[in-house]
């Protein structure tokens, strides 16, 4: 049963833990707007000596453009410190050694593609497909570049049937080409007024007409967590996955052996949390990312 | 619902005349059995006329929900072929069908993320409908302060093979279905690619429902093929006995699935997507009773002589 993190509990997570790990929708911000008592807080964990790393699944962005996004609200943080899931692809078509004469077709945003070029590969694809329109007379041939190794599908809000054919195609006839998916939330983060179709929309559309599974390199996949535990070098236990989402963020978290701290600032409630139907138990949970600093300076 | 039965594997059709005598109605898939894309598939006006004066009653049921039955009868027109409305059961009929079937109130709204045929058959059947392709050109301004609204009054979204595909309409779709009480996802079909031309593969409908599944976490009721719905009307309608039916089709998974949950007999047909090297693969666990190269084969294949 996950205990409500009070100025008790937290002088414990707070002296165990040498990293805490973040989600950025819901935890940090919430559309462009960053989350009260943030800033403050951040800076807090900074100067007790906690190494902080910004792990998100939304693959809009390159980290580049993410350090970006913190700069723009006020938040010192280095591309160094954040793992978003476009930056993942690229790691794992790296890791796993893509033959950089292969290309990769992409479903997804500029991040995406940023990502894949900083890793030395060559996407095709990406925001401008979404201008493309299918000619269906009966001479009209599709055609797609043989050379596609690795399809990798992200969220799209320029989603259309041009880039389902591409990739469909890529995927049935390229033989062995990988299916790649940054995520597969059903929800996605674009405006703040209200939740969008997620990454796992467009993953979900792939599978429906290739009949296969994806790779998944966000969370709550451990590649991101074997990816971040191999450069910091420190022990699992020692970390705290702070998120917004039992499914994504705790899962992860838990997946890896980390200590998880859920926030009730986006997307999941108190009573979502202690539906009977929810299996999901993080350690600690509270309202919002500043309460940690409100417990830290009612101890002092 | 699917019970577990070990099938023998399929036979070659040697005799036809004995399975034509042994059902009474016979029912086609339309793509790789009746034709390719715009062609019509050689021996096939003579061998359903040879059906028909042997009295057999013809009915031919696609999972394509881009036409009306209406306009699927123009097409049969154009290919010379004598077919009438009645005997035409699309998967955009279907989900008019469904929705009739349960007694959906008029008073709500459908909400079609699929093509026209969608929209003439849920006219027809008296349905108010939003969407369609023409939400394919409308385009959404991801800025700050913007908030999508959507028609409450919308109580089912039919989800079909989509060209005009988009975020706005996944988005539309989506809040119906998450955020207004007891709406219903409809599935025209799930075949994961279709023959639009003859030439290749086309991400099918199975592609935007996938999609309206990925966004909103649920399963959506299927009308089309494999799912029994159109079975289960047909038989109704025509008082016809399932085990007095031969399902004739190209497809493993929809086609002859559908004739084994329906209880039927069926013939796999060689004339479109499988192949035999596909029916015989030890991974294929999908065994019509009988195959065959296409359905002109019965006008040729004779009893052997004793």
């Amino acid at each position: 049963m996950p205990s409500r993190l009070s100025p008790h509990n937290f002088q414990d997570l707070f002296d165990s833990v040498e990293a805490f790990l973040f989600d950025c929708d819901g935890v940090i911000w919430k559309g462009d707007k960053l989350i009260d008592g943030v800033s403050q807080t951040l800076d807090m964990l900074r100067s007790a000596g906690k190494k902080l790393v910004f792990v998100t699944n939304n693959s809009l962005k390159s980290r580049k453009q993410y350090a970006k996004k913190f700069q723009s609200l006020g938040i010192s943080v280095s591309e160094e410190e954040i793992f978003s899931s476009s930056f993942s692809a690229a790691m794992y078509l790296k890791t796993n050694d893509f033959p950089s004469e292969k290309k990769i077709y992409v479903i997804g945003g500029e991040g995406i593609l940023e990502e894949l070029q900083l890793a030395g590969f060559t996407g095709l694809g990406g925001p401008e497909d979404g201008n493309k329109t299918v000619q269906l007379s009966q001479n009209r041939f599709f055609d797609h570049d043989k050379s596609v190794g690795a399809v990798v599908v992200g969220i799209d809000p320029y989603i259309n049937y041009y880039k389902l054919q591409y990739g469909t195609l890529c995927i049935r006839e390229n033989p062995g080409c990988l299916f790649i998916a940054t995520n597969r939330d059903a929800i996605g983060h674009m405006t703040a007024l209200q939740e969008w179709p997620g990454a796992g929309c467009m993953v979900a559309a792939i599978c429906g007409s290739t009949q296969k599974e994806p790779i998944v390199v966000g969370k709550p996949s451990t590649f991101m967590m074997d990816f971040l535990l191999q450069k910091f070098n420190i022990s699992p236990s020692k970390m705290c996955m702070v998120g917004d989402r039992l499914d994504t963020d705790i899962l992860f978290g838990q997946n890896a052996g980390c200590k998880t701290l859920l926030v009730l600032s986006g997307v999941t409630s108190e009573p979502e949390l202690k539906d009977p139907s929810n299996n999901i138990q993080p350690d600690y949970y509270t309202g919002q990312l500043s309460d940690m600093l409100k417990f830290l300076e009612s101890l002092n | 619902m699917e019970a577990f039965t070990t099938r023998a594997s399929a036979q070659p059709l040697r005799n036809a005349d004995e399975l034509i005598d042994s059902v009474e109605t016979f029912i086609f898939d339309c793509d790789g059995v009746i034709w390719k894309g715009d062609k019509l598939i050689d021996g096939v006006p003579e061998t359903l006329d040879m059906l028909r004066s042997k009295g057999k009653r013809l009915v031919f049921v696609t999972n394509n929900s881009t036409k009306s039955r209406k306009q699927y009868g123009k097409k049969f027109e154009t290919l010379g072929l004598n077919v009438s409305e009645e005997e035409i059961f699309a998967s955009s009929f279907a989900a008019a069908a469904y929705l009739k079937s349960i007694d959906f109130p008029k008073d709500k709204k459908v909400y079609v993320i699929g093509e026209d045929g969608i929209l003439k058959e849920l006219e027809l059947a008296g349905y108010q409908y939003l969407g369609g392709p023409e939400d394919g050109a409308k385009k959404i301004e991801l800025k700050p302060g913007y908030l999508m609204e959507h028609d409450k009054d919308v109580g089912a979204v039919v989800v079909g093979f989509d060209r005009y595909f988009n975020y706005y309409k996944i988005q539309y779709g989506t809040l119906c279905i998450r955020e207004n009480p007891g709406c219903l996802f409809i599935a025209t079909n799930r075949d994961a690619v279709t023959h639009l031309t003859d030439a290749q593969e086309w991400a099918g409908g199975g592609s935007m429902v996938g999609a309206i599944g990925g966004s909103t976490q649920r399963e959506p009721l299927v009308v089309g093929k494999p799912s029994t719905f159109m079975m289960d009307y047909l038989a109704k309608k025509f008082g016809i006995e399932k085990s007095q039916i031969c399902m004739v089709g190209d497809r493993l998974d929809t086609d002859i699935l559908f004739g084994q949950n329906g209880g039927c007999k069926t013939l796999l047909v060689l004339s479109g997507v499988t192949s035999l090297a596909m029916l015989q693969n030890p991974n294929n666990t999908t065994q019509p009773d009988f195959y065959t190269n296409q359905i002109s084969d019965f006008l040729s294949l004779k009893a052997a002589p004793v």
